[in-house]
């Protein structure tokens, strides 16, 4: 088959094309959406048409202040995200260097990933209430103990010829970490760590439907309660246009940092 | 550094790997090794894969310990690796992240006895010693696996080393790339007139490069037998060198006493059964 057909098995393929099929495939999916919920094949009280879950949307923002529990929302999840961040890089790399600390740390941090995130929320509120730092508590659980693993395998990847030339180069151990280890782990890093501000979507949520009286999980939840299903749609909507946002950003950081790939 | 001091000693230098595996035996790579090389002398160290010629070269790099022996730079005993010890290896090593000229650059990076605009000088210096000034631009993985090689040089240059040590350099390049190569390495240290240890296990590469070629036995290695080339092969060398008479048949010696040590080592690996245990150069995967 001609390699450059779309159907050649991982054949390449232009930029125009795919968006095409992109823009298509959503079509596609909210015509169908659009033909059960009119033809009734499931009652709309269920599943309410598309436009009718934009129009909720649109209400939610104008009548409601929707837009401020976004914020909320967003807030925590970038609060708590960074926090993990700006604790897993530097230990993450340190247990990459070091066998003693990977040697202490990893029995621990292996341990704790494996604790489900729900089931530390009934502690964590005791620990911290319902306000922020209970949320805060939540996400970090559920992202950093991944996170510093994640973080430690790509140091740990980075060639060991790279941090032997550092050392033949003259430098220092701090500095082979700074102007070798990582700067030759941050495509890979990049990528972790949009995977895990996805995580942390997820933990929001949960967080703020079992103890919050703001942010876009307690709305889905609120509204719930009425069996507003249109609203509870848009809830969800919106998250996902929030996730597949920061995901085009990440995607337009790595192109223009990570020219050489 | 007096008189009677040799440039670099290697004194008595043994090394044994523990396997990773349980069950497995140590391997004794290295037995007793000493040499003196002298400054802007070119050594090769040949041996069969595995026989444990990298390891010595890394314990001269400062990147290995050895169990037994010491090494003495200038006089001074060798520690740990630095700027003195500059490495050039076999996979390629310049940095995905950098342009050429940048890559270079990087060898000037931890300099402290060069200022900013003079570490720009000798940068640009080594990209034209290596020639690729047209290149500089570049990113390293858009231009070929030779020229990756030369930057990979250029860096390990522009550090300013007082040795050079290089583990099969050109081993991943072909034939023709590598003649190239060999032929600018001859050129740049004609120029630089640094010391160099050489590893490879290409016979011909070693005759036409070495002013010193150090045999290795199979695993664990010794010397078997040393050839200064000047002797044999007279006269300055250059790509005419290669088919000369004396080339010839210093190339067929060497190649005799090479063949012997690669039936000796598949001998013992067939005995001990232990095929692929230490891998590759010796320090391939017990080298941690």
């Amino acid at each position: 088959m001609n390699p450059g057909s779309i159907f050649a098995y991982r054949g390449t393929s232009s930029g125009r094309t795919d968006l095409i099929l992109g823009i298509g495939a959503f079509f596609a999916f909210i015509a169908v959406w659009t033909a059960i919920s009119e033809f009734g094949l499931v009652p709309q009280r269920f599943l309410p048409l598309p436009w009718t879950v934009v129009e909720a949307l649109w209400r939610m923002l104008v009548e409601r202040n929707f837009i401020e529990d976004i914020g909320i929302s967003v807030t925590r999840v970038w609060g708590a995200f960074l926090l993990s961040v700006v604790m897993a890089v530097p230990i993450g790399v340190w247990m990459s260097s070091y066998r003693a600390v990977s040697a202490v740390l990893e029995p621990v941090v292996d341990f704790i990933r494996y604790l489900p995130v729900p089931a530390l929320v009934p502690l964590l509120i005791i620990w911290f209430g319902i306000g922020e730092a209970s949320k805060v508590a939540v996400l970090f659980m559920g992202t950093f103990f991944q996170l510093v693993l994640l973080i430690a395998d790509d140091a740990k990847r980075v060639p060991r010829e790279f941090i032997e030339i550092g050392h033949t180069l003259g430098a220092k151990p701090r500095q082979i970490t700074r102007d070798i280890v990582l700067r030759s782990m941050m495509p890979s890093m990049i990528d972790n760590l949009r995977i895990t501000l996805g995580w942390c979507w997820t933990w929001i949520i949960v967080a703020e439907i079992v103890a919050a009286n703001s942010g876009i999980g307690h709305v889905i939840w609120s509204m719930r309660r009425f069996v507003k299903t249109p609203e509870v749609m848009a809830g969800i909507l919106t998250v996902g246009i929030i996730g597949l946002a920061t995901d085009q950003l990440v995607r337009l950081i790595h192109r223009r940092y990570f020219k050489y790939l | 550094m007096d008189q009677n001091t040799p440039f670099l000693r290697i004194s008595g230098v043994s090394k044994t790997f523990e396997s990773e595996g349980a069950g497995h035996a140590p391997i004794h790579v290295i037995d007793d090794v000493s040499m003196d090389l002298a400054s802007g002398e070119l050594a090769v160290y040949l041996g069969p894969s595995g026989c444990g010629k990298t390891t010595l070269m890394r314990i001269v790099g400062g990147l290995e310990t050895a169990d037994r022996g010491e090494i003495f730079l200038s006089g001074k005993k060798v520690t740990g690796p630095d700027r003195q010890k500059g490495m050039v290896f076999q996979t390629y090593t310049s940095f995905p992240w950098l342009t050429v000229i940048d890559n270079i650059r990087f060898g000037t990076k931890y300099r402290r006895d060069i200022g900013g605009a003079e570490k720009d000088e000798v940068a640009h210096r080594y990209l034209d010693l290596v020639g690729l000034r047209e290149f500089a631009g570049f990113y390293v993985n858009k231009i070929s696996g030779g020229m990756r090689q030369r930057v990979a040089i250029a860096r390990t240059l522009a550090a300013g080393p007082d040795i050079l040590l290089m583990d099969e350099p050109f081993g991943a390049l072909d034939a023709q790339t590598r003649e190239f190569l060999q032929y600018q390495l001859l050129e740049i240290n004609r120029i630089e007139n640094k010391a160099v240890i050489f590893v490879t296990h290409d016979v011909e590469e070693a005759v036409f490069l070495a002013d010193r070629i150090f045999m290795f036995s199979a695993r664990p290695a010794t010397v078997v037998e040393e050839i200064v080339v000047a002797d044999h092969v007279p006269g300055e060398r250059n790509l005419a060198t290669k088919e000369s008479e004396a080339f010839f048949h210093l190339r067929n010696h060497v190649r005799n006493v090479m063949r012997g040590e690669v039936g000796r080592i598949e001998e013992t690996m067939a005995q001990s059964g232990a095929g692929g245990a230490g891998g590759a150069g010796g320090a391939g995967g017990a080298g941690e």
